[in-house]
């Protein structure tokens, strides 16, 4: 056994054990109630930091010096990938993305307990270690047995490897795509170890969802930027010219974003009003099992992907874990729904509260024709019936009303404040929306856009989007007089709304790109130029390009006379007997030109067949991701609130919590005494830290 | 004053948009064209994972393309093409579930769990919402020591 091999094992089972003795020595302080246990369980998140760490050290070293004694190293390196790819090499397949998740998940509990370091006599805080100590025993456990990425090769070492899958080693994107989303699914695990640890003590204390919010933003912000990310990479590679096929892979990141995005909404009127307390511990309870239901998904080869570069027999163990997670946290929720269970009622259904209900209904909904989408063809066969597909048209059919609805109450939310909305200012709030809806629905009428879907996609987004656009400017305008400039932007409700907008584009690219897309061919010899759907194509010749990875035949393309000359390529890549095409895109703010290599050179005339699609506004799903990464951002780094009652051992403010007064004083540094009795906030007060009852900020304010 | 220039703005935006969107609905009878890709993009590329016959160049996918093509432009139904793909292919060769047998299940189970996740919500809200209010009206008798 070679020396990454060592090291690399050693680092697996350090790790495995370091989980292991965290979760027997928490167990045992929880149980016989003593506190300087639990002190001495979160130090060993340090050591399962170390284990991953060394692990992580002897794969990338193996990766890049190409030590071919590992298996996972023979399999998916060779000695002329490039150091990019080599790197990236560890997400390419099974095991190595298995520890990459092992790697992410112990710096987050290193991360997590250091942050809670204060507090970690706490039993809540001992319970949500425990949680995400278990957890990390699992993916520890894989790799120690039935994924284990340090395995050797049988017999001699091989001269060379087999080099990463081919559509893995000609993008950038595989570096970073899979990071992202494994930092979001990864992310979710502290909320979600907050919530069983919620449940298995029964409390529920003041600052609960403020302390894990930002746990759950930035792991929503990671999976957003992820999911997008994906959606770029396969619209890059694949060379059909979609980005979103409802492939059972990309449904698998979905879901648990899906629910994510609901949380982060019902978890607000859990802060604000006292609501939804046991709602909101269901959603992180599901959050979390989609992710692992998504990696049973993708990595146990259930389903056929495009996305999946792995097959394995994990399938029966992650399905395990998925049951146990759902007995368990089903269990749990019916043992202590009654006792945790928020004093909060919903006074009126039109106020901001109705509203998130309603988000919740639809993104539920979403949620629930994705995953039985999915899973649907399986279970009709397993119970011996015909095979049957359920592929894009249904989605479309099932998933668009649905997503037209979410368009329109994101921006009838906006508009209403908590408790109760008078029905004639909610009104007059929506005026100016309602009219930018109506401008931008006649101009696209009278330019000629015909169609129920894509009009109803134009008005409700520049319904949507005024509406955020109006609600940050009505958040800015009073948080300045009170704040300055700068940060007046930065708040928990200016964030959700760029957020918003960030959605909107996404939308409005959607439904224009799947609209108005033309598809075709054009035969053309060298020096010749085709005219297609608005562009004119020139094709310059041939060439064939050879780099120690791979041989590539290159045609030369110029689109609409420009300077920058296009490449959509077949290439070769070593031993790996399939071509595969490489497309090139020409990308404008208004549309793209995305061109593949479908036949090659032939007859006399060097003739080739270029296929061609043209697609208006794909940029704008990319920057309506960067939006939404940037919306994230801000909301995770703003304030949420003021520095008092930190959730601390024995603290007395579980129970049904006191509730927020609906208008918090203007500019109060302290909790207003009294609570005064308006009917309504006036515009605005959304973006103030809440009063009394207020959520509090992660911090060093805890143990006296 | 205001309120009434409300109402008038309200129903003039009314009108607008029931103009625009009668107008931008539009209709109109489907090209062969439109009908030959609508009835593709419900026709799976037999050699693809997830990508329906329109959008692969795979051989099999671009005789399909061939057929409905021929298909469409000798009049032929559209149940009629598709009961020719489904013999010649396999029922998992269209993209939409069938909404006969067991498959109805995948159309009708998320109408009925929307439905009844709508009304179960309502109810338990209600539920709550009248506990809540007697709860409130009794704490401050309670509080008086009554």
């Amino acid at each position: 056994m070679g020396l990454d091999a060592a090291l690399g094992r050693s680092g697996v089972l350090l790790g495995f054990l370091a989980a292991a003795a965290g979760v027997a020595t928490l167990a045992v302080g929880l149980a016989r109630g003593r506190p300087e246990l639990l002190r001495t369980g979160r130090r060993y998140a340090f050591l399962l930091l170390a284990g991953a760490l060394a692990a992580t050290a002897a794969m990338q070293h193996a990766l890049v010096t190409h030590d071919f004694s590992l298996a996972y190293v023979a399999q998916n390196n060779s000695r002329e990938t490039p150091l990019l790819f080599s790197i990236t090499g560890m997400w390419s397949a099974l095991a190595g993305s298995i520890l990459l998740w092992g790697l992410v998940l112990s710096v987050l509990i290193t991360v997590m307990v250091h942050r809670f370091r204060r507090r970690a006599g706490d039993p809540l805080v001992g319970w949500a270690t425990l949680a995400t100590y278990g957890v990390a025993a699992f993916f520890f456990g894989l790799m120690a047995g039935p994924a284990n990425p340090f395995s050797t090769v049988s017999g001699p070492v091989p001269p060379n490897g087999a080099g990463p899958n081919v559509l893995l080693q000609d993008n950038v994107l595989v570096a970073i795509h899979p990071v992202f989303l494994y930092l979001g699914f990864v992310g979710f695990t502290v909320p979600f170890a907050f919530a069983v640890a919620s449940l298995a003590t029964g409390r529920f204390p003041e600052g609960w969802t403020a302390e894990t919010r930002r746990f759950a933003l930035l792991s929503w912000t990671f999976l957003s930027v992820g999911i997008v990310l994906g959606a770029w990479w396969s619209y890059q590679v694949l060379g059909w010219g979609g980005f979103w096929a409802w492939d059972p892979v990309e449904n698998a990141a979905l879901l648990p974003w899906l629910c994510a995005t609901a949380y982060l909404h019902s978890a607000l009127a859990e802060q604000r009003r006292g609501m939804l307390r046991v709602w909101n511990l269901s959603l992180l309870l599901a959050t979390f099992s989609l992710t692992i239901f998504g990696t049973f998904l993708t990595r146990s080869g259930v389903v056929e992907s495009v996305h999946s570069f792995s097959n394995s027999d994990l399938g029966p163990v992650l399905l395990g874990f998925f049951a146990l997670v759902v007995v368990v946290g089903i269990g749990l929720i019916v043992w202590r729904a009654d006792r945790l269970r928020a004093g909060g009622s919903l006074d009126s259904a039109l106020s901001r509260e109705g509203s998130f209900l309603v988000n919740n209904l639809l993104l539920g909904a979403f949620a629930f024709v994705v995953l039985l989408g999915t899973v649907f063809p399986l279970i009709v066969q397993a119970f011996g019936h015909p095979q049957v597909t359920v592929g894009q048209p249904y989605f479309d059919t099932m998933v668009t009303p649905l997503a037209l609805a979410l368009l329109f109450f994101m921006a009838v939310g906006p508009v209403l404040p908590w408790r109760r909305a008078s029905p004639s200012s909610t009104a007059d709030r929506l005026q100016l929306p309602a009219w930018a809806a109506t401008l931008a629905l006649v101009s696209c009428v009278a330019a000629g856009v015909r169609g129920p879907l894509v009009l109803l996609a134009y008005g409700l987004g520049a319904f949507a989007g005024t509406s955020a656009l109006r609600a940050i400017a009505a958040s800015f305008w009073t948080a300045r007089a009170r704040v300055g400039t700068p940060q007046a932007l930065l708040s928990p409700h200016v964030g959700g709304m760029v957020v918003h907008l960030g959605v909107v584009i996404i939308a409005v690219a959607l439904a224009t790109s799947l609209s108005f897309g033309h598809r075709g061919q054009l035969t053309l010899a060298p020096g010749q130029s085709g005219r297609f759907a608005g562009h004119t194509i020139t094709y310059l010749g041939d060439r064939t390009v050879t780099s120690p990875s791979h041989t590539a035949l290159e045609a030369d393309v110029v689109v609409d006379g420009g300077s920058r000359v296009l490449h959509p390529a077949v290439s070769q890549y070593g031993s790996n007997a399939d071509a595969v095409g490489t497309p090139a895109i020409s990308s404008t703010l208004r549309d793209d030109v995305y061109l593949t290599l479908d036949g090659p050179p032939q007859g006399k005339r060097r003739a080739v067949v270029l296929g061609v699609i043209v697609q208006p506004l794909v940029i704008w799903l990319w920057i309506g991701g960067a939006v939404i990464a940037a919306g994230g951002l801000l909301a995770a780094a703003a304030r949420p609130g003021r520095r008092v009652g930190a959730f601390r051992a024995g603290h007395a403010a579980d129970g049904p919590r006191p509730q927020a007064p609906e208008v918090e004083a203007p500019a109060g540094r302290g909790p207003p005494l009294e609570a005064p009795q308006a009917p309504e906030a006036p515009e605005g007060t959304t973006a103030q830290p809440a009063g009394v009852g207020a959520p509090a900020l992660p911090g060093q304010g805890g143990e006296a | 004053v205001r309120r009434r220039w409300a109402v008038v703005s309200w129903g003039v935006m009314a009108v607008v948009l029931a103009v625009a969107l009668y107008v931008g609905v539009g209709g109109g009878s489907e090209t062969p064209a439109q009908r030959a890709a609508r009835i593709l993009s419900n026709v799976r590329c037999p050699a693809c994972a997830d990508l329906s016959a329109s959008q692969s160049n795979a051989p099999s996918a671009v005789a399909i393309r061939q057929y409905v093509d021929r298909a469409v432009s000798r009049g032929e139904s559209d149940g009629a093409i598709q009961s020719y793909l489904v013999s010649r292919y396999g029922p998992g060769v269209l993209l939409n579930p069938p909404d006969r047998g067991v498959s109805a299940l995948v159309w009708i189970l998320p109408v009925v769990v929307v439905a009844a996740g709508a009304v179960g919500g309502l109810l338990v809200l209600r539920r709550r919402g009248a506990l809540a209010s007697v709860g409130s009206r009794a704490l401050p008798g309670r509080a008086l020591g009554q």
